[in-house]
């Protein structure tokens, strides 16, 4: 080797040497903003995300001086909010027997009445380290889980575009992160009551989850509608306590608080392959949880049902995609992509206007400010698709059959508009007319506006 | 025979307790009112002031309670009874409030409460329909909840204090703080739902001047359903802290109408001349 190459070996060399740190500083100053998440420098939060992201935005009252604990903080709540102090009584804190300390009010809030916090997990991991440390694990299988849910959150376009008091509506579930209470409400902190699948259905319900729907109506919710009020909450969830699976059940088994471990097909919004020698490790650790119940083979049977559901349900996704790439790439959506107003935050966007097709550009996000048939094809895919994904899960056939029927139904109809989209280019081209631009009415009007000017 | 001892020793109890025997039943509603009028006419007052009483399908006395006096008031206080002409279980209003974390509560421990209790003082857990919306045995329904009017702003949007009897309802259980700042961010939240249908109106109206109604259906049949559907489940969101009607059944749900019409209205400028137009194609 001449001595010349070896000198250009140093060119890649030091880039490499200032845009990796550059890097890492860019990202770690771009989290630095009033907001939080890597577009942080981008919002301001709304007042009441103290409530749902205490880490980052809870500042302590000041009204009250003084510093108190134990019977003192009791004495004055029971007269100002006698449902938390009624709560706590009753809760494992304040007897926790075994010869266990009390919890106090100020073991997890603090003494001082202006510097109070509002507890996080790792405020309850200082004593529940276990279930602490299994939750915090969940961030080695990426999202979805809980443990993510809230950088996720913070990190999506639409979280960063949207007006803040909007999509606090986001933060309600995605604090599952945040706080513990979201399972074991506050201040009972009941191990049982999370148990319990109706724990999870505030944030496990409505379009793109129907998980409370599916699982109610399939053969394990049936049983546990039936006889779930007779079985003993208070037993750890392993095998011979309980005569159905619940939700924590087979999510957290055994009381592990991590429910990112064994999934597979992860929240449905895109296609893995399920046969990976990672995803044939998690399929028989879900053959092991069902054979509590079930034989082997029923259970590789039903994963296998799983994965066929979802290689049909991408087959139809995918033909949707296809139809709405190719009208981008014929500019017949309408208004076109630099006809509707940008995510204020994304510069990129702004420079290279583009439609948003597939989960890998950004498909989450698009489900305002584009063409009707991309919104058609975001219900498509996020609330039909994630329905009969959900039914196969969950063990709902009725579900599974719905869902394919209405992706049918979608995909057909998104044919007929796409043809009746070039149909109209084609009549406008015959008759020589400018297809009128709609920028005007795309980019003003109250609500476009204000979502513009006030973030 | 033993339970008829029970029942003529119960009977007794009751009067010996009030100056008033208080008969068993059964009673028609005009009973109640009368004789409850003598005995606490604000109750009855406060029912003949609310919805309940001024609606066509009037909910009597004996609709809640029953047409019987035992356990009358524990009845009554059951979320199933409110439900029943609420549209069941799966109309929004009670679909939002079961998968809230107060409906679920209450759905899961409901049977090992005392329902004896009165309505205050975090004597439940959680809030049934009727600990907020008869917060101290209130029986005007209306009072403790903000009024549904989807185009104008309530009150405490303008700037104007919450109702005092709201705050108390929810400062059994949360901080004066947290009540605060959850109705600030509710009252935006729906003032930002509320841009959407106005924006959408703002786009219909502009339009009526050149397309005709046959022409404008499409966007106007969206529209119908922002007002009555989408943006009374952000206000259903809001009032029953469902995090799932806030979203994904309210605001991005609005989100869509507002495409659709624009997506509808904006395709009408496109179209061939002669086929359409109130002006005979002279557009």
């Amino acid at each position: 080797m001449s001595r010349k190459r070896v000198r250009y070996i140093w060119i890649p060399l030091i880039i490499a040497l200032i845009a990796v740190p550059a890097g890492f500083y860019y990202v770690d100053w771009s989290k630095g903003g009033e907001g939080a998440g890597l577009y942080s420098r981008h919002w301001l939060p709304d007042a009441v995300f103290a409530y749902w992201n205490p880490a980052d935005f809870y500042a302590s009252p000041d009204a009250v001086v003084g510093k108190f604990e134990g019977e003192q903080c009791i004495a004055c709540h029971q007269a100002v909010t006698p449902g938390i102090v009624k709560d706590w009584q009753a809760s494992r804190h304040s007897s926790p027997g075994n010869g266990k300390a009390t919890v106090n009010c100020s073991d997890c809030h603090g003494n001082d009445h202006q510097a109070l916090h509002l507890p996080t997990p790792e405020v309850c991991g200082t004593c529940h380290a276990t279930q602490h440390a299994q939750f915090e694990d969940e961030k080695r299988y990426g999202f979805p889980s809980h443990a993510l849910a809230m950088e996720r959150a913070l990190d999506a376009k639409h979280f960063v575009d949207k007006p803040k008091a909007e999509v606090t509506a986001c933060l309600q579930c995605h604090s599952v992160a945040t706080k513990c209470d979201s399972c074991h409400t506050r201040h009972r902190f009941s191990a049982a009551e999370a148990r319990r699948p109706e724990a999870c259905i505030t944030c496990h319900s409505g379009p793109p989850h129907p998980d409370d729907e599916t699982y109610f109506a399939s053969a394990h919710g049936q049983l546990y509608l039936a006889e779930g009020q007779d079985w003993d909450w208070s037993k750890p969830l392993r095998k011979g306590h309980y005569k159905g699976p619940t939700c924590a059940y087979c999510h957290m088994g055994n009381g592990k608080h991590q429910v990112a471990d064994k999934s597979i097909w992860k929240f449905g919004i895109k296609q893995i392959n399920p046969l990976t020698s990672g995803n044939q490790v998690k399929r028989e650790q879900w053959v092991a949880l069902c054979s509590d119940c079930h034989e082997a083979d029923w259970s590789r049977q039903q994963l296998a049902g799983l994965d066929a559901e979802r290689k049909q349900a991408w087959k139809k996704l995918y033909s949707a995609e296809a139809i709405l790439k190719d009208l981008r790439s014929q500019d017949l959506l309408y208004p076109a992509a630099n006809e509707r107003p940008p995510y204020p935050t994304d510069w990129l966007d702004s420079l290279w206007p583009r439609a948003r097709v597939g989960f890998f550009e950004g498909q989450a996000s698009a489900f305002y400010n584009v063409s009707p048939i991309e919104r058609d094809y975001f219900e498509m895919w996020y609330f039909d698709n994630l329905g009969a994904y959900k039914g196969a899960a969950h063990g709902d056939p009725e579900a599974v059959r719905r869902g394919h029927a209405a992706l049918e139904r979608d995909l057909a109809a998104i044919e007929e508009e796409a043809s009746r989209l070039q149909g109209l280019a084609d009549a406008e081209q015959q008759a020589q007319r400018q297809r009128p631009d709609a920028a005007t009415l795309w980019k003003s009007g109250d609500y476009t506006d204000f979502n513009r000017e006030q973030n | 025979m033993r339970g008829l001892w029970c029942v003529w020793l119960m009977g007794f109890a009751t009067m010996a307790m009030a100056d008033v025997p208080a008969p068993e039943g059964a009673f028609e509603n005009s009973a109640c009112v009368e004789c409850h009028q003598q005995q606490e006419d604000e109750l009855v007052a406060a029912w003949q002031a609310s919805v309940h009483a001024q609606t066509e399908t009037l909910a009597s006395c004996v609709d809640c309670h029953g047409d019987t006096h035992g356990k009358a008031a524990a009845r009554a206080r059951r979320d199933g009874v409110c439900m029943r002409c609420h549209g069941g279980a799966d109309s929004p209003v009670n679909h939002s409030y079961t998968t809230s974390k107060h409906g679920v509560l209450v759905r899961l421990e409901q049977d090992e409460w005392d329902w004896d209790r009165p309505l205050e003082l975090a004597n439940y857990r959680a809030p049934g329909c009727s600990y907020c919306h008869l917060h101290r045995g209130n029986h005007n329904v209306s009072a403790s909840v903000r009024d549904w009017n989807a185009t104008e702003g309530t009150d405490a949007a303008e700037g104007e204090q919450l109702p005092d009897i709201m705050r108390a309802v929810c400062q059994d259980c949360h901080s004066p703080r947290y009540i605060t700042r959850l109705f600030e961010n509710g009252e935006q939240m729906l003032a930002i739902g509320r841009m959407k249908v106005s924006e959408a109106a703002a786009v219909i109206e502009q339009a009526e001047d050149e397309f005709t109604g046959t022409e404008l259906a499409a966007a106007r049949e969206y529209f119908e359903r922002m007002q009555s559907l989408h943006l009374k489940n952000v206000y259903l969101g809001v009032g029953h802290q469902s995090p799932d009607y806030q979203w994904w059944h309210g605001q991005p749900a609005l989100d869509g109408d507002l495409l659709r019409i624009k997506g509808a209205v904006g395709e009408l400028y496109r179209l061939p001349v002669s086929n359409n137009g109130k002006d005979g194609g002279e557009r």
